[in-house]
């Protein structure tokens, strides 16, 4: 018995020493409320998100952002963008744009931040920790413009919820574009208000930033309203499926006033940046520098260092040093959108424009811009001689675009290959690193929203639209006198689909200010939501991309091939195989005389053409969405979801729009 | 058996002889001891001895291998014992949790294995012996196949969680405390018991709730002693490599596929026309020239296997010495080892290199005072080339490598696509690890019956790993090097030496009690006691880049920029309290009790404590007087049944209650100020309610012993239930912008049952012996938050829903391949396949439209909406076997030990099964790939192919609609593998002993040597696994023939 009670007193010590031996807290991390409380807290955790923005991606094998515009007819790829042929968009499953994975990250951090930088809690400089407050008003406006772009209307979410059924049903109810693109257009204020104009650290955002992007979202959304009115896709209008839903049943909307004030955001918001930065005055050095630090111009720009560990590089400049190829090329389109030098369109009279059988003649007297964009013959691709066909004395030079090579990565479908962000520095030769600094925002971009809005607002140009006109015009070394140009543009003769807006031809000097916007942001990745917001891609029907004049001249480049300037190289010769043969590796001569990459092979899915479908302006919601937000939990009703699909589609996965 | 020759006398000195019952030949080295006292002699070298006893003294004889023998004396003065291996008697004891327990009052699931298993077998570890040799006890090849260092993954009776989360090992005690089986040396095993149900594991409570392996290792004996010495030489090579094309089948299959896709051919004629000239022997290079490089893929025309050039087959060896042996107050044994094994690479060699050595010393200091010492330390040495782990991809590129990518330029220097630079001079990893194993154990033995045990142990790991990476060149034209970059994260040129520490300690200790009682026919047995844990972990990696030169790849020798790549620091604790009661009432009727009190450091105070209970019966039916009759037929007959419950703390985070901040110091790839800025992310989310997994396991068994004993039998029955298992995180609407946390969200139901059957007999002088074992279990969900039973997530991982058997496998039903357009537009008029694909045509897939809305979809992939997919398979393997065959005759042996799965479905994906795939460089080109569809006229140089088992191929996404789940392409996953066979010679005893040789054994050993299954034939059915790539893209197994000898002193 005594022995028992021993045991009893023991066994209990042993529990309460027990506890304690059980109390284990995480040893090597920091708990989440003892972060975000110093400077260099709030700077590491907003550098975490700027790898969304637009730019090379390291360590990926292509080229870069210069290849984001085979999305629209600037562009080709080796194969189509799906999205222009009919039956190639479906419903999804899951995924898609309906993610606030990144949405949440910031809001984490404005509920935290904000309320101990007003309380004064914070470690650290005051004005930089404002300006990282900044960044992240920068990030969420910046997420949520990719948002407005790709679905429109959109839910609001300005912070934390919890997990419950009815909280996540609730927030998902969707806000009507135009009041998603003003909650944009304010939180890009507040990144103004708090960012510094020199950031704490380089290559990151400056107040300016917010204010080039909010021209840009203004912009977008100002056009958008207008060119789509009375569509299903602005809201109010005839069909607009927001409508059915009772928690907008009483949403009205001036949409006049509406497109004017994002009009006037968008022009004051852009002068602020044009009047603040003059453009540079090398173009091309812009895309191919090793760093822009000292360039005026540019107002964000990412670095890439190849000696770090892992090193952070991207293979751009080698795609580009290999014979002009990585799976990109200008269309006919793009190349006949350029002016000549003396400011005339191609067609004018006395143009001097001398045709394109050759690349000589294509080029010559054009818009400099053509020739600092595009590749010709003889040009010197590289100080050294690695993969490069055409060799002389070690020296790499172009002969001829790859439109026939086997690889898609290593071709340029069209025949005309894009040499923005070329480097003739051997070390960034093909398959190795390269380290040219990728331009985010440029000031030309606030030159160019400025003089849209401008003329979207008054229909005519006032003198700072001039002022940036030429500006641009004589940056890049041509005739300044953009009346001239006006006045002698016929748009019958144009190819490009910015002539219209629906199926209605826009004035002849809007369609001088886009044309410049194309050229001046060629290989940029701005065209397609520019194409979506001015309603210009209605009339793509039936239509068959085309690259170079191909069997005009430019067919002996590869079947009987000679050095010029004559050299001591043996080129190899590269049988040409019209399509219809077996084999085949270019379109049909007796089809027309360009190239055209989606006729080679009848089993493209784009052989009979490109056709867009309205529907596709804005994208759908997957499926999962709706399921996962129905009236009753695991309910099959989904149109019961507090979330409404966007016009022509359907709640049903793997469905077409209507249309298709 | 004894046989006793009666002499005439009652004299004190007695003499006698003791032989091997089977051999007939003496036993050299026997102990013979009188009973309860110290006097005792050993066997000469004619097995005889001569010893001093009295009248009703009882000599004790024993020998390790032998079964032990009591005599007593009745006035004999000659003596001839014949001794019997030891083999497995039913009184034998089995090693249970803090103790033993005979087997015949065994009421709960309890395997042994036998040691045969074991022996001789030319592997690298003991899991790899375990596999088949007990059923419920499930082991399988890792994700990296066959390459070294890997571990085998191991279950006892199938998942019981699902591993979102929270881990379900079972738990592996070495001599009583956690170890690692895997670099344990297999001949120090004396013996292992598997608990597979609840009341045999609960005693370890949390740490135990899915089984339990109890490896016990050799002691010594008191006696003469022992030296064993054995060794191995093994010849091992890939069990399965597939047929890559030769150059020309293989361009001529790109280019068609490359065309089907809507593209233009990849190898063009000129060289189609060097590729059949090089092929033909008419042409030396192996690729022409780019400017001043070389062609190195769509223009080369090399004609290369890669797979038969990167794997090759290898020499290993192991060596084995053990010492035994001791008196009667201090028993000693020790050991070492030495295991030597290459692999199969052939280009950068990789080897593994073990180092055992053990200590253990039994001292009885007084009548009640037993002290016990038990020390083991293991070494391995691993030394891969370091692109198996920092590029990665050396199985995916092997797999995409294209017969013409040139082995060596013309010059003769290796070419960039074959990775050889990469691996024969691109660095070392070598990683050097120390295991110290530490115990002490204290028994005091204050009454009869009653012992107190005092144990601690301390395993201490010691881990560093030494990487480096050189600079590589590959070489231009003219043979100038040109520097070549490592993978796609380093510039050319680049070097680093990595140092990385860890370090682990584990500690142990536990106190109790046990008392055992026998009044008349009334057995008692309790036992009590505590038991706590500690584990801390450390760990440290720094590396520094710009190495000087390549022949001093270390830290200090380098120039760069100092980073450090990861340090860790945490820990975890547990307590216990537990008790167990023994009654049994004449041998006849066993009851058990179990209970443990245990508290864990992963969960907050009021969620930390928990009991866990647990019960079992038995019933010796044979041993019943009714059953006397027929008890020469029927030995052994015992059904006994089981119900217990225990928890699993067994979370994967340490401290899952802590919402941590992750800050990675120069984590970021935008640079800021020049460098990468150091980054943090947003935190998840933490459940607030997570707690402990419960499992509930009832367990219904059966032993049956036949024929005296030539025949036993041992079956069970269990249902397993987890209930609140941490589950896959429930679906939330996007808007959270996060997933959910993992909480107890799922109950999980298996079912399985375990046959055991042996077979031991002798025909004349031939003994033989047959095992065989069979098991199978199902699992499904009881109830998982899943209200529209979607199928997938958004990520498409599976998800649950209630009522579903996890690893069921949905698909589309195939009707066929459409031999021409015309049939296929036939099809579609009532299975309209559009919402899977388009452009459908001749040569593409016809699915079945099984709902018969005349369209074939996949609904909503919800289980409620499926449309018209179906449950085509179920990736469980079932029916798992073993089956071992054995027989010996005057000094032979031979034994053959199969392995394998009846039943398994597996869904291959990616290229290594289909082929033509994502596009030139993610398509891959076998033999078995070229019977593809092509139609009548086709112009292919392979002609037509109407009757296909693959559709058209299509060099890139324009093939994905032909490739969704369905039954024609699912795999039959089911085996049979020849694990090992085993022919052995033991020479004559009476031949040895002129040389002082106890026992002297020669063997040829071989593992894996056939396969037979159904899977598609580039496919090890044992290595599918996808390693974060595609099927199959991994390190071979390895199939091993070996030779050795083993010797005793």
């Amino acid at each position: 018995m005594k022995k028992n009670l021993l045991y009893i007193i023991t066994l209990a010590g042993a529990l309460c020493s027990c506890n304690d031996f059980l109390d284990k807290e995480p040893l090597d991390a920091v708990p989440t409320d003892k972060y975000l409380l110093t400077e260099s807290d709030l700077a590491a955790y907003s550098a975490n998100l700027y790898d969304q923005l637009p730019s090379h991606t390291p360590g990926q094998y292509n080229m870069g952002v210069f290849v984001t515009d085979n999305n629209s007819d600037n562009q080709a790829a080796s194969n189509p963008n799906s999205s222009f042929v009919k039956g190639e968009t479906r419903v999804a499953q899951s995924g898609g744009a309906w993610d606030f994975g990144k949405i949440r990250n910031v809001n984490y951090f404005i509920d935290k931040v904000r309320p101990r930088l007003e309380n004064g809690k914070l470690n650290g400089t005051e004005a930089n920790n404002k300006h990282y407050l900044g960044e992240m008003y920068f990030f969420r406006a910046y997420i949520y413009y990719t948002k407005l772009v790709a679905l429109g209307d959109f839910p609001i979410l300005k912070n934390w919820i919890t997990e419950d059924y009815e909280t996540v049903r609730e927030a998902s109810k969707r806000r009507p574009r135009n009041e998603v693109a003003r909650f944009i257009l304010q939180d890009l204020d507040s990144a103004y208000y708090y960012m510094k104009e020199t950031p704490p650290m380089t290559n990151r955002l400056t107040k300016d930033c917010a204010a080039l992007l909010k021209s840009r979202v203004a912009l977008f959304e100002g056009t958008w309203e207008k060119y789509h009115k009375g569509t299903a896709r602005v809201p109010g209008g005839p069909g607009w499926p927001g409508a059915n839903k009772d928690y907008l049943k009483d949403f009205s909307i001036d949409i006049d006033s509406e497109i004017r004030f994002f009009l006037t955001e968008a022009k004051e918001a852009a002068q602020i940046v044009a009047d603040k930065y003059s453009l540079s005055s090398d173009y091309p050095s812009l895309f191919n520098s090793q760093s822009l630090s000292s360039t005026s111009e540019v107002l964000l720009w990412r670095a890439y260092d190849a000696s770090l560990t892992p090193a952070v590089n991207h293979f751009v400049v080698g795609y580009i040093q290999r014979n002009g190829g990585g799976n990109t090329g200008w269309t006919r389109s793009m190349m006949q959108s350029y002016l000549m030098e003396n400011g005339l369109p191609i067609y004018a009279n006395n143009s001097g424009y001398q045709g394109d059988k050759t690349y000589e003649s294509v080029a010559a007297d054009r818009d400099p811009r053509l020739e600092y964009n595009t590749i010709l013959p003889g040009e010197l691709l590289s100080e050294g001689g690695s993969n490069i066909e055409y060799l002389v004395n070690g020296y790499g030079y172009y002969y001829r675009a790859p439109i026939v090579l086997g690889q898609n990565e290593n071709k340029c479908p069209t025949g005309y290959s894009v040499k923005k962000g070329l480097t003739t520095d051997a070390a960034q030769g093909p398959t190795l690193p390269s380290t040219t600094a990728c331009v985010v925002f440029r000031a030309a971009e606030a030159y160019l929203n400025y003089m849209e809005a401008d003329y979207e607002l008054s229909n005519s140009l006032d003198a700072n639209s001039g002022k940036y006109w030429r500006a641009l015009r004589a940056r890049a070394n041509m005739d300044t006198d953009f009346q001239k140009t006006i006045n002698a543009t016929d748009l019958s003769k144009e190819l490009d689909f910015a002539r219209y807006s629906g199926s209605e031809l826009v004035s002849t000097t809007l369609y001088n200010i886009r044309r410049e916007r194309r050229i001046e942001f060629a290989a940029e990745g701005l065209r397609l939501n520019d194409l979506k917001r001015w309603r210009a891609l209605d009339m793509m029907q039936g239509y068959q991309v085309e690259g170079f004049d191909l069997w005009s001249e430019n067919y002996a480049r590869y079947t009987t091939p000679t050095p010029t300037p004559a050299a001591d190289v043996t080129l190899s010769v590269v049988n040409l195989i019209e399509s219809g043969n077996t084999n085949a590796n270019v379109s049909a001569k007796s089809e027309s005389q360009y190239l055209r990459p989606y006729r080679i092979n009848t089993n493209n899915i784009a052989y009979n053409g490109y056709n867009w479908n309205q529907n596709k302006y804005l994208n759908p919601i997957a499926f999962d969405h709706f399921r996962l937000t129905t009236e009753t939990e695991g309910s099959t009703d989904y149109a019961s979801s507090t979330i409404y699909q966007n016009p022509g589609w359907k709640i049903e996965t793997s469905s077409l729009p209507e249309g298709d | 058996m004894v046989s006793i020759f009666h002499i005439y006398a009652q004299q004190q000195n007695i003499s006698g002889t003791v032989i091997d019952k089977n051999l007939n030949e003496p036993v050299i080295g026997a102990s013979i001891q009188i009973k309860g006292t110290t006097n005792g002699t050993i066997t000469d070298l004619d097995g005889k001895f001569a010893i001093n006893a009295s009248k009703d003294d009882i000599l004790v004889i024993s020998y390790i291998g032998y079964t032990t023998q009591e005599i007593k004396l009745t006035g004999q003065s000659s003596l001839k014992i014949e001794l019997s291996e030891d083999t497995q008697a039913l009184d034998e004891v089995v090693v249970v949790g803090f103790g033993t327990q005979k087997k015949v009052n065994l009421t709960g699931a309890v395997a042994t294995v036998d040691k045969k298993v074991l022996a001789s077998r030319p592997v690298t570890s003991v899991s790899q012996s375990l596999q088949g040799a007990v059923p419920g006890l499930n082991l399988s090849t890792a994700d990296l196949g066959g390459q070294l260092g890997q571990n085998m993954n191991v279950n006892i009776r199938g998942t019981g969680t699902i591993g979102k989360g929270s881990k379900g090992e079972p738990l592996i005690l070495i001599d009583g405390m956690e170890g690692n089986m895997n670099n344990l040396n297999p001949e120090d095993v004396e013996n292992i018991s598997v608990l597979k149900d609840a009341s045999s594991s609960s005693i370890y409570g949390s740490r135990a709730a899915f089984g339990v392996i109890m490896i016990t290792t050799k002691k010594g004996k008191a006696g003469k002693m022992q030296i064993n010495y054995n060794n191995n030489v093994r010849y091992s090579g890939p069990t399965n490599l597939p047929n890559q094309l030769d150059s020309y089948r293989f361009a001529n299959f790109f280019n068609e596929a490359s065309i089907n896709q809507g593209g233009s051919v990849i190898f063009d004629e000129e060289t189609i026309g060097r590729i059949q000239k090089y092929m033909a022997g008419e042409l030396a290079a192996t690729t022409i020239a780019n400017g001043n490089n070389w062609h190195f893929h769509e223009k080369a025309n090399d004609n290369v296997n890669w797979w038969k050039k990167h794997f090759q087959w290898a020499w290993s060896n192991e060596h084995n010495i053990s010492l035994s042996g001791g008196t009667e107050k201090i028993q000693y044994y020790a050991s070492g080892s030495y295991l030597n094994q290459n692999g199969n690479l052939r280009y950068g060699e990789d080897n593994y290199k073990r180092y055992n050595a053990t200590a253990k010393v039994n001292t009885q200091i007084n009548k009640y005072v037993d002290f016990n010492i038990n020390t083991k330390f293991v070494r391995f040495d691993l030394d891969n080339p370091i692109y198996l782990e920092e590029g990665g991809l050396l199985y995916h590129d092997i797999a995409r490598m294209w017969p013409m990518m040139p082995f060596k330029d013309p010059n003769g220097y290796y070419m960039r696509n074959g990775k050889l630079n990469q691996l024969v001079d691109g660095g070392r990893s070598k990683t050097h690890n120390d295991n110290i194993y530490m115990q002490g154990q204290l028994v005091v033995h204050p009454l009869k019956g009653w012992n107190i045990y005092a144990e601690a142990g301390m395993r201490i790991i010691n881990q560093n790993k030494q990487t480096n990476l050189n600079p590589i060149y590959e070489h231009d034209v003219n043979g100038n090097p040109l520097a070549l970059a490592f993978s796609g994260s380093y510039s050319p040129g680049a070097s680093f030496a990595r140092a990385a520490y860890l370090n682990s300690n584990f500690y142990t200790t536990s106190v109790y009690t046990d008392y055992t009682l026998q009044l008349k026919d009334h057995y008692f047995k309790a036992l009590i006691g505590m038991n706590t844990e500690e584990y801390v972990y450390r760990e440290l990696s720094a590396q520094r880049p710009d190495v000087i030169s390549s022949l001093v790849p270390e830290i200090s020798a380098s120039t760069g920029e100092d980073k450090i790549n990861s340090s860790k620091y945490n820990d975890w604790s547990t307590a216990g309290f537990f008790g167990r009661i023994n009654y049994s009432y004449k041998d006849r009727y066993m009851v058990e009790m179990n209970v443990r009190y245990d508290g864990s450091s992963r969960f907050l105070r009021d969620q930390r404590w928990n009991v866990f209970p647990s019960f079992s019966l038995g019933w010796n039916v044979a041993r019943e007087s009714f059953f006397e009759p027929i008890s020469n037929i029927i030995n052994t007959l015992k059904p006994r049944v089981s119900w217990g419950m225990l928890g699993n703390q067994n979370t994967d985070s340490y401290y899952p209650f802590y919402l941590t901040q992750s800050v990675t110091a120069n984590g970021g790839n935008w640079l800021m100020n020049g460098g990468k800025p150091t980054t943090a992310g947003v935190p998840g989310m933490v459940s607030s309610t997570l707690t402990w997994e419960k499992i509930y396991n009832t367990n219904i068994g059966i032993d049956l012993g036949m024929l005296d004993n030539r025949l036993n039998a041992t079956a069970e029955y269990f249902i397993r239930r987890t209930k609140d298992m941490v589950g896959p995180a429930a679906e939330v609407g996007a808007i959270l912008g996060t997933s959910l946390p993992n909480t107890n969200n799922a109950e999980l139901k298996n079912k399985g049952w375990e046959i055991q059957l042996n077979w031991r007999d002798q025909i004349g002088k031939v003994n033989y012996n047959a095992g065989f074992n069979l098991s199978d279990y199902r699992a499904k969900v009881i109830s998982y938050p899943n209200a529209s039973k979607a199928l997938w997530d958004a990520d498409g991982n599976t998800l649950y829903y209630d009522g579903m058997t996890i690893g069921e496998i949905w698909g589309y039903e195939t009707e066929g391949i459409a031999k021409s357009d015309e049939q296929m537009t036939e099809w579609l008029a009532n299975n309209d396949q559009s919402k899977i694909g388009s452009a459908w045509g001749a040569g593409d897939i016809m699915y079945r439209d099984l709902n018969g809305d005349k369209v074939v979809d996949s609904g909503n992939s919800t289980a409620i909406d499926h449309g018209d997919l179906k449950v085509i398979g179920n990736n469980t393997p079932r029916f798992r076997f073993g089956l071992s065959l054995g027989a010996d005759w005057k000094g032979f042996d031979v034994q053959m030990f199969f392995q394998g799965v009846m039943k398994r479905d597996i869904w291959l994906g990616g290229p290594m099964f289909w082929g033509a795939d994502g596009g030139e460089w993610q398509s891959v080109g076998f033999s078995e790939h070229l019977d593809y569809f092509r139609p009548e006229n086709t112009a292919s140089v392979f002609g037509a192919n109407l009757d296909s088992y693959y559709p058209k191929a299509y060099l890139g996404d324009k093939g994905n609609k032909n490739k969704k789940t369905q039954t024609r392409y699912l795999q039959n996953g089911a085996y049979m593998r020849m694990k090992n066979l085993q022919i052995g010679y033991t020479f004559p005893r009476a031949w040895m002993n002129k040389a002082n040789i106890q026992k002297l054994r020669i063997y040829v050993s071989a593992e894996n040597l056939f396969t037979i299954s159904g899977i598609a034939d580039m496919f090890d059915p044992e290595a599918t696994a996808a390693n974060g790539f595609s099927n199959g893209k991994t390190y071979p197994l390895s199939k091993t023939i070996s030779f050795g000898l083993n010797i005793t002193l």
